[in-house]
């Protein structure tokens, strides 16, 4: 028997997208084509090679140019994009992609199955690649083009999150793998999108111009057909106090990444519209090391959790505008988050100070901070400096406070420069590290809570337990959704509840503010990041 | 660098100190060739301690490159081929030192894009904006001094204000300026390296501290210059007081003033990393500010060869300029070579 799995038929997609766009569409007139827009942004790619590039923030602008097989509904299910149609074999180990028919990339080399695998193919080298290649295209053995439009690959073994991944990889011309500017990504670099990169001013700007051939949207975009903008600017301004300025003065049209202190000059103001997101992926928590330092002690990390009131913090430095979190991945993840964790532990200092007695943490230094054998209870958080942003150096330092406040712990906030903060990971000397992450399909959990020489590259808990790897293994290696939900229930209660590895704090996300005059703004469905300017349009 | 600063400084003529251009006959080319060669010199210097400063930093390059994200013996090896890593550190100093010579600076490790042209993309809009902030400076400090030295209560106005502007930090004067002309009077634009109107801002951000700290240097030299005898003489022509200041004062008072902007441009370059990004300007600044945090060497050792070379061709500049502003140091050089 073959698994396989069919689409919404076409009628069920377009009365989807219909509905999607309809309330956009109620409050003004049709959409309309032409016109410029600029949009301000803090992030600067560090390439514009979309498979090079892991910085969630520049995905906004790169998705103008590069497309990928599948496209994501709001539940987590997946429509056809560049790909019409795909099923997974019996045993779970091969992916099968009908290519859609008629599209070519920008540079005017067709989109065919010999194009998708050129790409996989080269992911694998690590020396096109680095650390790309040891992610889930590794796991690819065998890649078959039987025609033109049929392009299949088979994994070492079955590998659940293999399909997210493939589905959602930017895929290039092949004609770039020949280009000079092959890893700084450029002009030269063609994708299929409905807009194509005409100029890159590094530190200033990227312009992209509208790819009149377009007509592939995913089936559940705004619309189908170009793109209604003539062009779209993206300029950088990474001083984060000057986009609501530039925005608010009619210098650009559209911003994101808005701090809590200034969404009120655009939240329900006329002449401005006000749209957020909550990221997927783990939420920003503060792990815990239990191989270095006092945080050993399971009972000292259980003493941090319980001693902190997150709704208080958050409440204080964000003035609301912030969403609690609770456990191991996004709540908005409605595929793998087990909400049953909300509400069952934390703001409990009585607890906190119980079980740094019984730790031996009995006795006080002269600043009230607990101390054992005549040292203090210090944890110390390294954080990066450049890295500091969402006013999370004023989190941490509510941490700080209500740390020593309700439990005499010193959590000590040590600001450091990139090459120290690398060389604390690797050696793993630090008491916590402050993170967060954004991928779906439990990739998030993985890179979280695998051994840190296994995949687990930010597994800033160090834990090592072999429960984790054993759930996490037996989670991927299976197809059956239900069976995947409950492993990662049962890890995310043994790494918050009962091994302490982390305390989550809030959930990251995006926020975008434009003028009232820029029409289609919306975030890609289930990734939950601000959408490319394909179906945005100027209503004056 | 230093040795060329202090050659530049040390010799402040008012003060009838040594002078660098007292020469002998046939002593040109020697002088030339001596500044050629220390020019090198210097270069050198600054390749070798930014090479040496990089990897005594701590954080080795193959961690930074590779970040957060997942870390296989394949992807290391692949990296430390890929820059040449894996050679011994003389090896790869003594490499990079051949290559710059043949004018190859290499490509940079974590834009992956070629050093030159990187380099030569960003230098423009720095310079544009180095420019534009030493005319405001120039400007200011002259204006600021010819119409308050030796007047009371304009002297101690506009010392209040040169103070207040010195001890601004360049980022709050960025963003001051930015809330008043271009956000609220919406006069200028934000960002970016566009028009004419879009460097006014920056360069006043940049320009006016400076030109509060040479300002004062002038007003004090301006002032001195007044109460010399020669003052006397020339309003005796009754030449009108502010004739006198432009036309004599300000050649008197200039010596100081110009070895110290000649060496506070050097410092604008340095300082214009916070004022491109509150602007959103490119830059040398910032890509300078990027590289040194992320260990990328051939980023790094480019901009240290360049800005050395500008140290370089500056205190030369000034030493030129300062035979153009004072007859008696050229002649002074006749002499002695007669």
């Amino acid at each position: 028997m073959l698994v396989r799995r069919h689409f919404l038929s076409l009628g069920a997609v377009l009365l989807a997208a219909t509905a999607l766009c309809a309330p956009a569409l109620a409050s003004d007139r049709k959409p309309v084509s032409g016109g410029k827009l600029t949009w301000g942004v803090e992030t600067e790619p560090a390439t514009l090679n979309p498979q090079l590039n892991g910085q969630d923030k520049t995905k906004l602008l790169l998705r103008n140019a590069y497309e990928s097989l599948l496209a994501r509904t709001a539940e987590g299910g997946y429509v056809p994009w560049l790909a019409t149609d795909y099923d997974i074999s019996e045993d779970g180990r091969t992916y099968t992609f009908r290519l859609r028919d008629g599209v070519t990339f920008t540079d005017g080399q067709a989109f065919n199955a010999a194009a998708v695998a050129t790409n996989f193919a080269r992911l694998k080298d690590a020396t096109y690649s680095g650390s790309v290649s040891a992610g889930p295209v590794a796991r690819i053995i065998d890649i078959k083009t039987p025609d033109e439009r049929t392009v299949s690959f088979t994994l070492d073994r079955v590998y659940a999150p293999f399909l997210d991944y493939a589905a959602g990889l930017e895929l290039l011309s092949p004609g770039a793998f020949a280009s000079g500017q092959l890893k700084s990504g450029g002009p030269e670099i063609a994708g299929t999108g409905p807009f194509i990169l005409k100029r890159y001013a590094k530190g200033q700007e990227i312009r992209f111009a509208r790819n009149p051939d377009y007509n592939w949207a995913p089936a559940n975009a705004g619309h189908q057909g170009p793109a209604y903008l003539d062009e779209v600017t993206y300029r950088f301004l990474p001083e984060s106090s000057v986009p609501t300025g530039a925005l608010s003065s009619g210098q650009v049209d559209v911003i994101e990444g808005v701090s809590g202190n200034d969404a009120g000059l655009f939240k329900g103001h006329a002449d401005f519209s006000y749209q957020t997101a909550l990221n997927t992926g783990t939420p920003y928590s503060l792990f815990l090391n239990v191989t270095w330092g006092p945080t050993e002690d399971v009972r000292v990390r259980k003493a941090l959790i319980a001693a902190i009131d997150v709704d208080g913090v958050l409440k204080s430095v964000y003035r609301g505008e912030r969403t609690r979190a609770w456990g191991i991945t996004s709540p908005v993840d409605t595929q793998f988050y087990d909400k049953t964790i909300e509400k069952s532990y934390g703001a409990d200092p009585k607890r906190a100070n119980q079980l740094l007695d019984e730790a031996g943490w009995t006795s006080r230094d002269p600043q009230g901070f607990r101390t054992k054998d005549g040292k203090r209870l210090t944890i110390e958080v390294v954080q990066a400096q450049a890295t500091v942003r969402d006013q999370r150096d004023v989190l941490l330092q509510a941490l700080q406070a209500q740390a020593r406040q309700n439990a005499g712990i010193d959590l000590a906030i040590v600001f450091v420069d990139a090459g120290t903060y690398t060389e604390r990971r690797k050696t793993g000397q630090f008491g916590s590290i402050a993170n967060s992450n954004t991928p779906t399909d439990a990739i998030d959990i993985e890179y979280h809570y695998l051994p840190v020489d296994r995949g687990g590259s930010i597994n800033y808990s160090r834990a090592a337990a072999p429960e984790l790897s054993q759930w996490l293994k037996e989670a991927a290696s299976t197809l059956d959704h239900k069976k995947r939900f409950e492993l990662y229930a049962r890890l995310q209660r043994f790494a918050i509840l009962d091994q302490a590895y982390a305390l989550p704090l809030y959930e990251p996300e995006d926020q975008v503010a434009a003028a009232s005059y820029v029409k289609g703004i919306g975030f890609r469905p289930f990734k939950q990041m601000p959408e490319s300017a394909y179906d945005l349009w100027r209503s004056e | 660098m230093d040795s060329h600063n202090t050659s530049a400084i040390n010799p402040a003529p008012a003060l009838g100190a040594s002078r660098p251009f007292r020469l002998r006959r046939n002593g040109l080319t020697a002088q030339i060739a001596g500044r050629v060669g220390s020019g090198l010199l210097v270069l050198w210097a600054a390749v070798t301690l930014s090479f040496v400063s990089l990897h005594l930093a701590p954080g080795d390059i193959v961690s930074l490159l590779i970040g957060e994200q997942l870390r296989t013996p394949e992807v290391e090896a692949a990296i430390r081929a890929e820059w040449g890593l894996d050679e011994p550190l003389l090896s790869q100093y003594l490499s990079y030192l051949t290559r710059i010579l043949h004018g190859d600076f290499g490509r940079s490790y974590i834009l992956q894009t070629d050093v030159s042209q990187l380099v030569l993309s960003q230098i423009l809009p720095t310079l544009k904006l180095t420019a534009a902030a030493l005319v405001v400076a120039i400007v200011f400090a002259v204006v600021s001094a010819v119409l308050t030295a030796g007047r009371r209560i304009p002297r101690s106005v506009a010392g209040a204000l040169e103070l207040t502007l010195v001890s601004t930090p360049s980022f709050w004067l960025g963003i001051l300026l930015l809330y008043l002309f271009s956000f609220t009077l919406k006069l200028f634009p934000v960002s970016g390296d566009r028009s004419f109107s879009a460097l006014v801002l920056p360069a006043l951000s940049l320009g006016l501290p400076l030109g509060a700290v040479v300002g004062q240097v002038l007003r004090q030299g301006l002032e001195r210059a007044l109460e010399e005898p020669f003052a006397l003489t020339v309003r005796s022509w009754g030449t009108s007081g502010l004739v006198l200041r432009l036309r004599h004062g300000l050649r008197h008072a200039a010596l100081p003033a110009v070895t110290l902007t000649g060496w506070l441009v050097g410092s604008l370059l340095s300082g214009a990393v916070i004022t491109e990004s509150v602007f959103g300007r490119p830059g040398l600044g910032r890509i300078t500010v990027e590289a040194v945090l992320g260990h990328d060497m051939p980023v790094v050792l480019a901009v240290a060869i360049l800005s050395a070379f500008t140290y370089v061709t500056l205190s030369t500049l000034v030493d030129v300029l300062y035979l153009l502003l004072d007859p008696r140091l050229r002649d002074e050089s006749r002499e002695s070579a007669r």
